[in-house]
């Protein structure tokens, strides 16, 4: 846990920051255009979502946080390189 | 306190990397420009958020460092597959709208093929023909032979 004030401060205004660029990153979502358009930002608002939880990590003081953000990362790049396969090839395997 | 404010610049560094990248999201009009974008938020952004996480909280200093190699080699190779599905979608719409093309060429000269077509013209006809009848090059020969 940090004590220092100015610290706390600023690290739930990022996180607040973060938070709100996710719904741009949605709106790209639901609007994209082609299918590789929908998955890019599904990749984008998974990348944030692990600035989002190292940051909770720093808020809540714990280590806990970083090891979930690892595994979201983990999976992140497996199903972002599997959907990319069907999307050229047409089939994952 | 010069390590909490050189911690929060790179938190505030890693924020702007990640607001950029969303905005060129948003705003860049072709889909590639739109990937080389969202590739600064996986590096730059993603990174000045873990170098400000570590210097704020030096107890996750080698969980921080695996997350962020593991984030450094994956992220190119998934923006990598993204672009080489998309290259390869247009390709493939390209392809097809070449067939239709062609389809339609077919339909509007089948009439006067014989008078003043020229012979390689013909050879075009023909072979647009064959494509959009799925014939494969074997067959072809085996055809004219």
């Amino acid at each position: 846990m940090i004590e220092s004030a100015f610290v706390q401060t600023a690290i739930r205004l990022i996180l607040l920051g973060l938070v709100s660029l996710l719904i741009p990153a949605s709106w790209r979502v639901i609007v994209g255009a082609t299918l590789p358009d929908r998955l890019q930002a599904v990749d984008l608002i998974t990348t944030l979502l692990i600035g989002i939880i190292v940051m909770l990590a720093l808020v809540e003081g714990t280590q806990g946080f970083v090891d979930m953000a690892i595994a979201l990362a983990a999976f992140a790049f497996v199903g972002t390189i599997s959907i990319a396969r069907y999307i050229s090839e047409g089939r994952v395997f | 306190m010069l390590l909490e404010i050189v911690g929060v610049g790179a938190l505030v560094f890693g924020l702007f990397f990640c607001a950029v990248g969303v905005l060129g999201v948003i705003r860049m009009p072709d889909s590639l420009t739109r990937l080389h974008a969202s590739g600064k938020v996986a590096t730059l952004g993603l990174f000045g958020l873990l170098v400000g996480a570590a210097i704020l909280m030096p107890s996750i200093f080698f969980k921080i460092l695996a997350l962020g190699l593991f984030v450094l080699l994956t992220s190119p190779v998934a923006t990598h597959a993204i672009a080489a599905a998309e290259y390869r979608r247009t390709e493939i719409v390209e392809e097809l709208v070449e067939m239709e093309a062609a389809e339609d060429e077919l339909d509007t000269t089948a009439v006067d093929i014989s008078g003043f077509l020229s012979r390689s013209r013909i050879q075009d006809i023909i072979e647009a023909q064959q494509r959009v009848l799925h014939l494969s090059a074997e067959d072809r020969e085996n055809g004219d032979g």
